[in-house]
């Protein structure tokens, strides 16, 4: 017999890391964090935070650990690219101190490289620990833990369904740059041309978001949005056992760097 | 019949308006009818249906005189319980979807989260009315991603689901296809046959026909006429009031003019067809 329908919506996750309850998995994201600020160290001749890159070779190992690997890197595109032109535009647009490459009109100065790299990696590091949280915890997972949580119902809504429409907007904005293709507006190729095709796409979307405010509202209120009662649901929020253990390793790992960090550098 | 709803002397102006939308509405709402609730754009029907349901004033604020009862009681002393007693289906049904929820099952089992009943009866329930809405072969689908026809089922199975007594369901049709309309009224065919009250306002004057038992026209926020559906729409002044009437009667009525003996002025095509042929006959 195929699974009932109450059975197919729940999630249950063989990996230990990517099954985190999403409490943990909270927690160790502002954990990583703390420890990226730590890790800001300046070394080397040229005062680099070099720390935080090998910080982010640790990231990668928790993507491969949650067995998400793949999905977390394409995750992480958007982040590659903002990290990409912090480097670049810091470190050819600050002037400053020793000239360290030059060719042509090129030049990359020792301020303008220190700049690009302090705001680079931390970039990467605490950008790429939320893609992490979010590439392995469904909308529904934190859904679930909200409530648990105790979070106020309308909070808990607005963020629940903004993650929700974040992705819709990406199909939809996706159809409607379909629909004008098919009308001959170009919109693939350089930067530009994608932009003024972006513009008049956004509108439709930003209007029906407005438009449906209202009805939205009587919708839930249709359902029982505000009523007193204590919420039931349907899918149950599990933990994958390592929770604990989890916990106590990325403690002591930001307490054993706050120490080093205070003691030693 | 026994009452369930009623309006007494009911005047309701929005805020920042200069006249009252809805102006001296009295009507009784019997249990187990479907009402058809007609009348040109702007004439309020959206706004009755919100006073029905007490969106108006509640959420729209704005100044509401008289009384809306249910049962004898003022909607307002239901507070939130309202949503269990009166479901409320409308026009766009992009917006009806939560927004919050993965699959069309869980869109369907969030009002009854909401309302706390245990996990094992809202499981049963919302499968009896995906059954009964005709969407179980969406369960597991993306609630935005399919079509118009289906979301208003799921919108309506949503409601449905609740086990409001009354349903009041606003242009449920006018945005979809014909397919999608049959489909709909697929639904609100099953629910009269549940004997629910249905407050249905449908600009297709043939499901009117079809499926009212009585018609309430609205004209400039008053209700110029209220009776049974055959009364109503054989009513050939009502045309002159923005109405839409089925074809058929209007053909019946030119047919009985020229002298064709006809029994009554039919408004469903199978009436039609009945008496046309009777009247023939009788004529040899
Ligand atoms: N939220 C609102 N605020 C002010 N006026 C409104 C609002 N909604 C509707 N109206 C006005 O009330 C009148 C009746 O509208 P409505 O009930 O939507 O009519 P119908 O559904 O019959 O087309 C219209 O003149 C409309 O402009
Ligand atoms: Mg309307």
């Amino acid at each position: 017999m195929d699974k009932s329908f109450l059975e197919q919506v729940q999630i249950h996750k063989k990996n230990k890391l990517d099954g985190l309850h999403s409490k943990t998995k909270m927690i160790v994201l502002i954990l990583y964090v703390i420890c990226t600020f730590i890790l800001a160290v300046k070394v080397t001749r040229l005062q680099l935070p070099l720390y935080q890159i090998a910080w982010f070779g640790v990231l990668l190992v928790i993507f491969a650990l949650s067995g998400q690997f793949a999905k977390c890197l394409r995750g992480m595109r958007a982040v590659f690219v903002v990290f990409a032109v912090i480097v670049i535009a810091q470190s050819l647009i600050q002037p400053g101190g020793e000239i360290l490459f030059k060719l042509g009109p090129i030049t990359i100065e020792e301020h303008g490289l220190q700049k690009a790299c302090n705001l680079g990696f931390m970039v990467l590091d605490v950008a790429g620990i939320f893609v992490w949280f979010f590439q392995t915890t469904s909308h529904k997972e934190i859904a679930a833990a909200l409530r648990e949580a105790g979070v106020n119902d309308k909070i808990a809504y607005v963020f629940v369904s903004t993650l929700k429409m974040i992705d819709e907007m990406g199909k939809n904005s996706r159809t409607i740059m379909n629909a004008q293709r098919a009308r001959g507006i170009e919109t693939e190729g350089n930067l530009m041309v994608r932009a003024k095709a972006f513009v008049p796409s956004l509108i439709p979307l930003v209007l029906t978001a407005i438009t449906g405010a209202e009805e939205r509202v009587v919708t839930l209120e249709a359902r029982g949005f505000s009523v007193n009662a204590q919420k039931t649901s349907v899918f149950k929020l599990e933990k994958s056992g390592a929770e604990t253990l989890v916990l106590i390793v990325s403690l002591l790992i930001t307490v054993a760097l706050a120490a080093w960090r205070i003691f030693l550098a | 019949m026994s009452t369930i709803m009623e309006c007494k002397n009911v005047t309701y102006q929005y805020p920042l308006t200069d006249k009252p939308t809805l102006k001296n509405i009295n009507i009784k709402i019997e249990k187990g009818k479907v009402y058809g609730v007609v009348g040109e754009n702007g004439a309020g029907k959206t706004t009755f249906c919100a006073v029905l349901r007490g969106f108006a004033p509640s959420f729209y604020q704005g100044e509401l005189q008289g009384e809306v009862e249910l049962e004898g009681k003022n909607i307002v002393e239901y507070g939130g319980d309202i949503s269990t007693r009166i479901g409320y289906v409308f026009q766009n049904p992009f917006t009806q979807i939560s927004g919050v929820k993965d699959t069309v099952y869980e869109e369907v089992c969030y009002g009854l989260e909401n309302f706390g009943v245990p996990v094992d009866e809202i499981d049963r329930r919302v499968r009896e009315v995906m059954k009964l809405t005709n969407i179980e072969s969406l369960a597991m689908q993306n609630p935005f991603e399919i079509s118009g026809g289906q979301m208003q089922r799921v919108a309506l199975a949503s409601v449905i689901v609740l086990e409001p007594d009354v349903l009041v369901i606003d242009e449920p049709t006018s945005q979809l296809d014909p397919e999608g309309t049959e489909s709909v009224f697929e639904v609100i065919k099953a629910m009269k046959e549940k004997h629910k009250t249905i407050v249905l306002v449908e600009h297709k004057i043939d499901l009117i026909a079809e499926y009212a038992d009585e018609v309430i026209v609205f004209k400039d926020g008053e209700i110029v006429a209220h009776g049974p559906t055959e009364d109503i729409l054989s009513d050939m002044s009502l045309l002159k009031k923005g109405v839409n009437l089925p074809q058929v009667a209007v053909l019946c009525s030119k047919l009985k003019e020229k002298g064709l003996p006809l029994e009554k002025i039919a408004v469903t095509d199978k009436e039609a067809v009945r008496v046309i042929e009777k009247a023939l006959k009788e004529r040899g």
